[in-house]
């Protein structure tokens, strides 16, 4: 079960995303727990196989705006990141970038699991 | 207004559009302190939702990038549809780009993501909703229901906040009605005059959008115009004209403009549709110009008479407004003897010293105030009777007018009676003088106020008879009790057979009804002789007197006492 503790130790800003939830600290959690499940990251990573960018920046971009208001910063930086580039049409390789922010989901999902 | 909110203690609805349950839920935390909240999907899940009639949404928070139907869709059929339109949407973005997007597309506002604060979220709903309620309370209240122009107080705002930034810009007040309106109404009856207003109204719009001008509907058939300065208002003529025109299917219905040209900003702007209409006025039955330009000359009159207008009360406080006397004799014996008197009105006016009451009395009829200057006689009058009574031991009784609007008055009779009481009189020693054309209008209500005044004791004197036009059955039913021919029949009755016919004839009535008849604006001999000869009683004028202040009347009361004790 994910804690505030695990949070902050997994580098969110639990106090920003927290405020946000209007201190209520279930629903945080609660949405929280969401995130690895979130299917967004699926279509993100299918759609830059496929070199759809177009797909994959509206999967990013709805990322950026769910991870952006729970304030969890390791997913979220990344994303933002990725979102930018993809908005722009940057003809690039994605793969670092795409598992940096896989590995962070994943580790959610475990702190989440456990 | 927000106390007004403060009373609706019911929750608004507000409605969250968002494909992401984690942007709902976060947003739907902190909306759900102050409203209730309800969920869409997508856009067209918010559609299917805000298409019911059972609830009334006073807010949506908008994300743009959605499935099925996203948010920049949903602004654009927002746009063409007026129930959406009064709902404000709040768009929820990242994207500098589409927060400009979506403000031309008809977004009230945006939140950033990630979400700001809850307050201040929450801050920035509450504003948007006060700000759509507030315009919306406006919206409803700003247009006349008829015309659909504005009403007279928001187009005065309007004008205000125009003038606010562009003073220097040269702009006319237009006012423009429509002759006889009135007969409209009561021929062709109120919905088909309300129908022309409304094709007036809305065909005005249409002109004078492109024409940078504003209209209200200011009263009944009135319409202002505040216009950026053009030389010439023909085509809001023509439209209007053309308007009539088709309506009555004949071209004889008239419409007349007043127009103040380059306002003078140092006037309140009231003023400039005043002077505007004083212009319009001007226009009344001259069928050779549609349009009167509020000139020198109509100005010098205008200031003259806000003069009269500003000075009434304290002319009468101060007593330069000072009742005159004109005494009225018995001519049946062989000696004529005073009667009776008529309260007449003079003004000495500080500055502009003697001021004609055809000056002041029609002026004062038209905007209401003539009422103030009745009760202002009455009572001096009333007084003058009672002093009289006191220093003589007879009373003069005296004839006093009674506009239309005292007829009007419910308290009439309780004023009437209460003056009576307060100088010790009886109905029986005060007249009342009522104009033929007050009879012509509303005449039902005139006769039960006559009746009742008559049943109380007072007496009733027609004035003015034979310059209106009452029919002769109407005459034989009209509660009277003198029937007073009108002076310019008696002036003109030597110099032409007609008026002395006419003369005859009224005299002729009065004996018909067994009242007298009292001739005014006698000043010959030979007039007294005719109208003796006629059977006419009572004779008014100056071949006895003119009117004259109560000091000098008193040798007219002696006289008459010498001749009594002589008798």
């Amino acid at each position: 079960m994910i804690t505030i503790e695990k949070l902050n130790a997994f580098g969110a800003n639990t106090a920003e995303g927290l405020a946000r939830c209007f201190g209520n600290e279930a629903l945080y959690l609660k949405l929280v727990a969401t995130i690895p499940g979130e299917g967004n990251f699926d279509k993100l990573k299918d759609s830059i196989a496929a070199k759809d960018l177009k797909a994959a920046f509206e999967a990013a971009h709805a990322l950026k705006g769910v991870l952006g208001n729970l304030s969890l910063t390791p997913l979220y930086t990344p994303i933002v990141e990725i979102t930018e580039l993809l908005r722009s049409n940057t003809d690039m390789d994605y793969k670092s970038l795409l598992d940096t922010i896989l590995e962070k989901k994943d580790e959610l999902g475990r702190l989440c699991a456990d | 207004m927000k106390k007004l909110r403060q009373i609706t203690t019911v929750k608004r609805h507000v409605l969250i559009v968002d494909d992401e349950v984690v942007n709902r839920e976060i947003l739907g935390n902190i909306l759900s302190v102050n409203y209730d909240v309800e969920y869409a999907d997508n856009a067209k899940e918010a559609l299917a939702a805000l298409s019911r009639q059972d609830k009334r949404f006073s807010l949506i928070l908008l994300d743009l990038l959605m499935p099925v139907m996203d948010g920049f869709e949903f602004l654009k059929k927002r746009e063409t549809t007026e129930t959406l339109k009064r709902i404000p949407v709040i768009v929820m973005t990242s994207e500098k780009e589409s927060e400009v997007r979506s403000l031309k597309l008809g977004a009230a506002d945006f939140i950033a993501k990630p979400f700001d604060m809850p307050e201040v979220v929450l801050a920035r709903c509450e504003r948007i909703i006060e700000l759509f309620e507030d315009q919306d309370i406006i919206r409803q209240t700003e247009r006349d229901h008829v015309s659909g122009l504005y009403t007279k107080d928001y187009f005065f705002e309007y004008i205000r906040q125009i003038e606010l930034w562009s003073r220097d810009i040269p702009r006319d007040a237009i006012v423009f009605d429509i002759e006889q309106f009135h007969l409209v109404n009561e021929f062709c009856g109120r919905d088909f005059g309300d129908r022309l207003l409304a094709e007036i109204g809305s065909a005005l719009k249409n002109e004078l959008a492109p024409m940078n001008a504003i209209a209200c509907r200011a009263d009944a058939d009135t319409f202002y115009i505040f216009a950026t300065h053009q030389e010439s208002y023909d085509n809001i003529r023509n439209i209007v004209q053309g308007i009539l025109t088709e309506f009555f299917e004949v071209n004889h219905i008239r419409v007349r403009f007043g127009l103040w040209e380059n306002v003078d900003r140092n006037v309140e702007i009231e003023a400039w549709f005043d002077r505007a209409k004083a212009a319009c006025d001007k226009n009344r039955g001259d069928l050779t110009q549609a349009f009167t330009r509020y000139n020198n000359e109509m100005h010098s009159r205008y200031m003259f008479e806000e003069t009269l207008i500003r000075d009434l009360q304290s002319a009468m406080d101060n007593k330069n407004l000072i009742v005159y006397y004109q005494p009225k004799y018995n001519i049946e014996g062989d000696t004529p003897r005073l009667t009776s008197a008529e309260a007449l009105i003079r003004w000495i006016h500080p500055t502009l010293g003697f001021i004609s009451p055809g000056d002041f009395i029609p002026l004062f009829e038209g905007n209401g105030l003539i009422q103030k200057v009745d009760n202002f006689v009455w009572n001096e009058v009333a007084k003058q009777i009672r002093k009289w009574k006191d220093e003589f031991g007879v009373t003069v009784p005296v004839s006093v007018n009674v506009s239309r609007i005292d007829i009007m008055d419910p308290e009439l009779e309780t004023k009437l009676m209460r003056l009576l009481e307060e100088n010790g009189l009886s109905p029986e020693e005060y007249m009342l003088e009522v104009t033929e054309s007050a009879y012509c209008e509303n005449m039902e209500r005139l006769i039960e106020v006559i009746e009742n005044l008559r049943k109380k004791g007072f007496r009733i004197e027609m004035d003015d008879f034979g310059s209106g036009y009452s029919s002769l059955n109407m005459i034989t039913t009209l509660p009277i009790d003198i029937l007073k021919i009108d002076m310019s029949f008696v002036r003109n009755m030597e110099k032409d057979e007609r008026n002395l016919k006419l003369v005859e004839l009224v005299a002729g009535i009065a004996k018909f009804l067994k009242i007298p008849a009292v001739a005014e604006g006698v000043e010959t001999q030979s007039q007294l002789d005719t109208l003796k000869g006629m059977g006419c009683q009572i004779i008014q004028g100056y071949f006895f007197s003119k009117p004259v202040p109560p000091k000098d009347f008193v040798p007219f009361i002696e006289k008459e006492l010498e001749r009594r004790r002589g008798a």
